[in-house]
This record gives structure tokens, C-alpha cells and sequence, in this order.
């Protein structure tokens, strides 16, 4: 049965650009922003209108970015700089001021190159290499001060503590509602698919905050009345799927299509553009720092490095996740020059190994050159958790029998 | 033909031929050969045929059929498809139940496959988007040194030296090659030098799988000796001799999986 709340936020989302123009006509500023460690909370108690800027799957305007930036930057960045210089892009077309963070250091290239060549005003928040440091977060805490002056600049008031507690309590709410409607999508019998959870993550990129909140209240009402205890646990002939590994946006659904296409059903994620974020996320101090502290806190960015595999907390949470929705093989996703990904394929390949988890890479860009040769291995990959699952059935019925 | 007995097959459609075999029970009964056209389903079809009439034997004979092969999606006359790298694992395991890794090399695509004791993949990696390592790219080098395909790996094999190649993209190894030959260069030792390139680019596939013995080469390039021979240098192990033609291995691997499917359904007399 379909979730009648998710047609309203597709017609909502519709709606959402010519929504913007109007309140921009009304005097409101609306901040598009990038990064994994933007703190939106700021951004939103400054009286801005938040969205992301998360272009994606469009081979065109990564050539079209590759004029700006060079051919070597990821296919997400180059067609970011593509959707900017085109500015055809509803929502880059709203902006009147862009966010970036310099967590991974093509983010923080494509905010030079925005700046310099479509003359757009920047604020970049600088990010701790070492961020586990104590040093790093006192050097975080001041840039998170810093980030947030320049907006109040931008904004023509000073940040007041009593709007960011609001806003605080607001997106926390949000986390929380969307961490419940979340566990539905991998459970037996669900009603809703991951895939739907995930455009519904990303919805809330884009639309008002407070009626995004209300909408995913009442998703998660009409899941409790269709699902009333959702278990998360395998259905028959499930090939049940973990996707990881670079961020997939809005308009890239290649992969994502492929693997339903083949029979594979997607039951987690840990991407930057999933659930990941909305994780973790423990706000102590009502402050900027306190809240740019918090964000620093969650499962920390690929981009960031970290050596030591025994205590990386990215790898601990994949493994919570994975044991969580009950996945039977992850499908690591990485981008063309995307490098923080793309290095660390084989290492946590090999974790995941140790664990029984099989993995398989998918390195892609968004050309459509590629897509039998991934629906090959998708599928091989589907296949072989399949025949996995069914000898484990075969052993258990013969211990049984 | 009697209708108590089972016949199987599989069909395998790839890039540059397209492949049946007919199992009956426990044996290999037919196989076909036939080169790919630009219609996948007549190609299949033809191989399937090829295989049939060697037999004495009507489609309505056969119990099950399997598709495998880029051609398995459109495959009507299959009763299900299933990827490649599945089949050459059932049929690698069905010719040599020892085998635990496989070497496909194909038309346009080069696998690394590790395998149970089952016959069932454990990991696998594939190429990206390139021809290198693939039987393109040894169709290409071949026309620039104007012999036949299937004369590239006696060829190597002839060499005195190898001369090392730094591009496996088939576009610049070609005019590398071509400069290779202007600067005086042997063609016996600059394939040598292809090979041996080639053979270093699966090492790096298997870098990402492991290997573990015994070890099989299927495929089309599995018939080139030179081939095998700067695989084995390069991967340091011995290449299992295949019972049958090495191309025909997904095909076999699709007519067991076939067998097993109507097994399953209740189609086995």
C-alpha cells in the first residue's frame, strides 16, 4: 500500500523552487551549502533558508565543470562547478549565498573556483585534519565562531542563542522521527523501501524545515498504523544490501537502479547523501562551537585521516549498521576521483572479510558508458549472497531434519 | 529422441562468439561455436542450434536452458539467465572440482574469480571500463602485426626478449607498438612485451581477490599458450590443462546450473 505522505512531499518538492523565489521576494536569504560538517542549525537560527546543493548523475555538466575545475576533481565536484555555470538548476538559482566546508579538500577547491569564476559569495569552515585532537577541536570550536560571524555579517543580526535552541530542538526532532521511519524500510514485510526512506532523507534538503518535521511525523504515523511492529529480519529470497562508500545526490539513481533492477534489495546505508549524518549527533552546548563540535563528533568523513584500523570509529559503525539491518554484503560505491573512498575500498574490504561480510566495489562516474559492465557485477554479487544464503538454509534443514 | 532422458543446456553469448553446450546428466552430449553477430539472440540461437544438430537433437528435447553472457538479457529462448561470472565458476568446478580461482578472459572484459570447493563465487573483480587485457585488444595487436589471432601466443613464445610495454590502453598500446616497430624492435619479443603487460594488469586484479590453488584460465584468450604462459610467470602459479575448450567453459558452467534449476523445479525425470 503506498504511503500517501510521500505524494504529498514529491508534490511539495515540486513546488519548492517557485516557493523559494517568492520568499526570496520577500526579503529572505536563501544559504545553499556543501560540505559533511556544515552545521545547518547555525545557518537556520540566522533566519536563512538552508538548502543543499547536491547535484548529481549528469555526465553533461561534469564536462561542463571540468572547463572550470580540473578533470581530475571528483565527478560530484565537476558537476557541482557544471551546475553553477550553467545555473539551470532551480536551487543554485535560488541561492544568494553558498556554505562550504573544507572536509574534503575537492569541496573546498569548488568553493575557490565557484567564488572566482560565477562570482558567488563563499563562507568556507575550515576543518580539522586530526580531528580527534584535542588541539583540532579548539581549532574547530574557533573556526565554527568564525564561520558563524561571517554569516551573521551576511545575515545583518548577530546569532541569538535562544533561535539556535530552537533550531537545535527542531532538528532533532527531524533525526529522530527520520531514524524511526528508517527502521521500517529494512524490516520483513516493509512497507516502505530504503529507496523511498532515502528520497525521503534528501526531501528534507530542500524543503522548510518545520513542515518537513510535520510531513515525517505523519510518514511515520501511517507507517505505525500499516506496520505496527516492524522486525528487521530477512525474507525469503532477500539478497539484502549495504550500500557504502562515496556520497550518491540527488539525480544520480544509476546504481541505486541497477541493484533493484537485479533483484538485490537495499536494506542500509552509511553515505554522506543517506542516514549517516543524521546519526550520532549529540548537541551538549546550545553555542556555534557547541553545535560544530557535535557534527565534528558523528562517524567522522572519509576524507578525514585516520590510520589506525582497530579503533577507526567509520569502520565500528559500519559494522553496528551492518549488523543492525541484518546485510548479507555491502556494495561499496566510489566515484571517479573520489579518493577518500576510493583508497580505502580495499581496507575495508578486508575488515569486512574477517567478518564474513563479502564487498564489492563499484567504481563508476556518471556516464552511461559503464552500466552493463556494473549490472554484471551487481548482479554476479547478488548472485553469490543468494547461493550463500540458500547453503546456510540447506545446512540448517539438514541439522534440523 | 526418448523423452526419458534429460538434456540440459547452456548458452553463452559474449562479445566476439557466442557458445552452447548440451549436457546429458553427468556428461557434456554437444557443444556449438559460432562467432557473435550484432543480433544477440540470433547468435545464441545459432550456437544453440550448431550443438542440437550435432546431437540429433530438437529444442524440445532439452529439459532447461540457461543464458548467460552480455547476451543473457536478451536470451528468449532461455528459461533463465544468469551472469557469467556465476557460470564460469559452476563450470570451472564441474571439468576440475580442485579449482579454487579463475582466470575468464573474454572478448571485452578480464575476471578474477576464487570459488569454493562447491563451485560457488566467494569474490570476484572485473576490469573497468577498458580493453586491456581482453580479446579485443589481442584482436587489435594482432591486426598491427598482420597475423592471425590465433597465432599471437605461438608468436610470444618465440621471442629471444621481451621488450616492456607501458600502455595497456588498446589505443596508445597500438601506436606504441607502431613505434616499437619504426625503433627496429622484434615482433616476436615486442608481443612478448604485450603479453607480459597484460598478464602484470590481471596480477593487479588479483591483488584485489587473493589466489589460491588450483588455478583455471577460461575464456576465448585461454586458447593463446602465450598468454597463459606470462600469466603463470606473473601470478607465479600452474594453470590446471582444461579438458575441453577453454571458450566453452561459461556455457558449461550455464548447462550444470541449468541442471540444477530443473532439479529444483521438478523437471528432472
Amino acid at each position: 500500500m503506498p504511503i500517501k505522505t510521500l505524494e504529498i512531499i514529491r508534490k511539495r518538492l515540486e513546488e519548492r523552487p517557485a516557493e523559494l523565489q517568492t520568499a526570496r521576494q520577500n526579503g529572505q536569504k536563501v544559504v545553499g551549502w556543501v560540505g559533511y560538517n556544515v552545521p545547518e542549525e547555525i545557518i537556520h537560527a540566522l533566519g536563512f533558508i538552508p538548502v543543499r546543493i547536491a547535484v548529481g548523475g549528469d555526465d553533461r555538466l561534469v564536462e561542463v565543470g571540468a572547463r572550470y575545475a580540473s578533470s581530475k576533481t571528483c565527478v560530484f565536484i565537476r558537476e557541482i562547478v557544471g551546475a553553477f555555470a550553467e545555473n539551470q538548476d532551480p536551487y543554485i538559482q535560488q541561492t544568494d549565498l553558498l556554505a562550504f566546508d573544507a572536509t574534503c579538500l575537492q569541496n573546498y577547491r569548488a568553493a575557490e573556483v565557484i567564488e572566482y569564476f560565477f562570482k558567488k559569495d563563499v563562507v568556507v569552515l575550515a576543518v580539522p585534519r586530526n580531528f580527534d585532537w584535542d588541539e583540532a577541536k579548539k581549532y574547530f570550536a574557533h573556526e565554527a565562531n568564525e564561520f558563524t560571524r561571517l554569516l551573521e555579517e551576511r545575515a545583518g543580526a548577530p546569532l541569538d542563542s535562544a533561535r539556535l535552541a530552537e533550531s537545535v530542538a527542531l532538528y532533532n526532532d527531524i533525526r529522530e522521527t527520520l531514524k524511526s521511519i528508517y527502521t521500517f524500510q529494512a524490516s520483513r514485510d516493509n512497507v516502505i523501501s530504503w529507496e523511498e526512506v532515502y528520497d525521503l532523507i534528501q526531501a528534507g534538503e530542500l524543503l522548510d524545515k518545520k513542515e518537513y518535521l510535520s510531513l515525517l511525523q505523519q510518514t511515520l504515523a501511517e507507517l505505525k498504523e500499516l506496520q505496527p511492529n516492524p522486525v528487521i529480519e530477512a525474507d525469503d529470497g532477500d539478497s539484502r544490501l549495504f550500500i557504502s562508500g562515496s556520497l550518491i545526490p540527488r539525480g544520480d539513481r544509476k546504481l541505486i537502479g541497477i541493484i533493484k533492477s537485479v533483484g538485490g534489495r537495499i536494506v542500509g546505508d552509511d553515505l554522506w547523501s543517506g542516514i549517516l549524518p543524521h546519526l550520532d549527533l549529540d548537541i551538549k552546548e546550545i553555542s556555534p562551537a557547541g553545535v560544530a563540535l557535535a557534527y565534528l563528533n558523528r562517524t567522522p568523513h572519509a576524507a578525514l585521516p585516520y590510520l589506525d584500523l582497530e579503533s577507526d570509529r567509520r569502520l565500528k559503525k559500519l559494522h553496528e549498521l551492518l549488523s543492525t539491518s541484518k546485510a548479507q554484503g555491502v556494495i561499496y560505491h566510489t566515484l571517479r576521483y573520489c579518493d577518500p573512498f576510493t583508497f580505502k575500498a580495499k581496507e575495508t574490504k578486508n575488515v569486512l572479510a574477517k567478518s564474513g561480510i563479502p564487498l564489492l566495489e563499484i567504481h563508476t562516474e556518471y556516464a552511461g558508458s559503464d552500466y552493463e559492465a556494473m549490472k554484471t557485477r551487481v548482479e554476479a554479487f547478488v548472485e553469490m549472497i543468494r547461493i550463500k544464503a540458500e547453503f546456510v538454509e540447506e545446512e540448517a534443514l539438514l541439522a534440523n531434519a | 529422441m526418448s523423452l526419458s532422458r534429460n538434456f540440459f543446456a547452456g548458452v553463452d553469448v559474449g562479445s566476439l562468439a557466442a557458445k552452447a553446450v548440451i549436457l546429458e546428466d553427468g556428461k557434456i552430449y554437444a557443444t556449438g561455436l559460432v562467432p557473435s553477430g550484432v543480433n544477440s539472440v540470433e547468435s545464441g540461437l545459432t550456437a544453440l542450434n550448431l550443438a542440437l544438430g550435432s546431437a540429433g537433437l530438437k529444442k524440445e528435447d532439452l529439459k532447461y536452458i540457461v543464458g548467460t553472457g552480455y547476451g543473457r538479457v536478451s536470451a528468449p529462448y532461455a528459461n533463465k539467465a544468469v551472469t557469467e561470472i556465476t557460470c564460469h565458476a559452476k563450470g570451472a568446478n564441474y571439468l576440475h572440482p580442485t579449482v579454487r580461482t579463475i582466470i575468464d578472459m573474454g572478448g571485452q572484459d578480464c575476471k578474477a574469480i576464487r570459488i569454493d570447493q562447491d563451485g560457488a563465487v566467494v569474490d570476484f573483480a572485473m576490469n573497468d571500463k577498458c580493453a586491456a587485457g581482453t580479446g579485443r585488444f589481442l584482436e587489435v595487436m594482432a591486426g598491427v602485426f598482420n597475423v592471425k589471432l590465433d597465432d599471437l601466443g605461438a608468436i610470444a613464445l618465440s621471442a629471444t626478449d621481451t621488450v616492456p610495454m607501458s600502455s595497456t590502453c588498446t589505443v596508445f598500446a597500438e601506436s606504441e607498438t607502431i613505434s616499437l616497430v619504426a625503433r627496429g624492435e622484434k615482433p616476436e619479443n615486442i608481443l612478448n612485451g604485450i603479453h607480459h603487460s597484460i598478464a602484470n594488469r590481471i596480477a593487479g586484479l588479483f591483488s584485489r581477490v587473493g589466489i589460491e590453488s588450483d588455478v583455471f584460465f577460461s575464456g576465448g584468450v585461454a586458447k593463446n599458450s602465450g598468454m597463459k604462459t606470462a600469466i603463470e610467470q606473473a601470478l607465479k602459479v600452474t594453470i590446471v590443462k582444461p579438458e575441453i575448450d577453454p571458450q566453452l567453459i561459461g556455457a558449461l558452467g550455464a548447462a550444470v546450473i541449468a541442471r540444477n534449476f530443473a532439479k529444483k523445479e521438478g523437471l528432472w525425470v
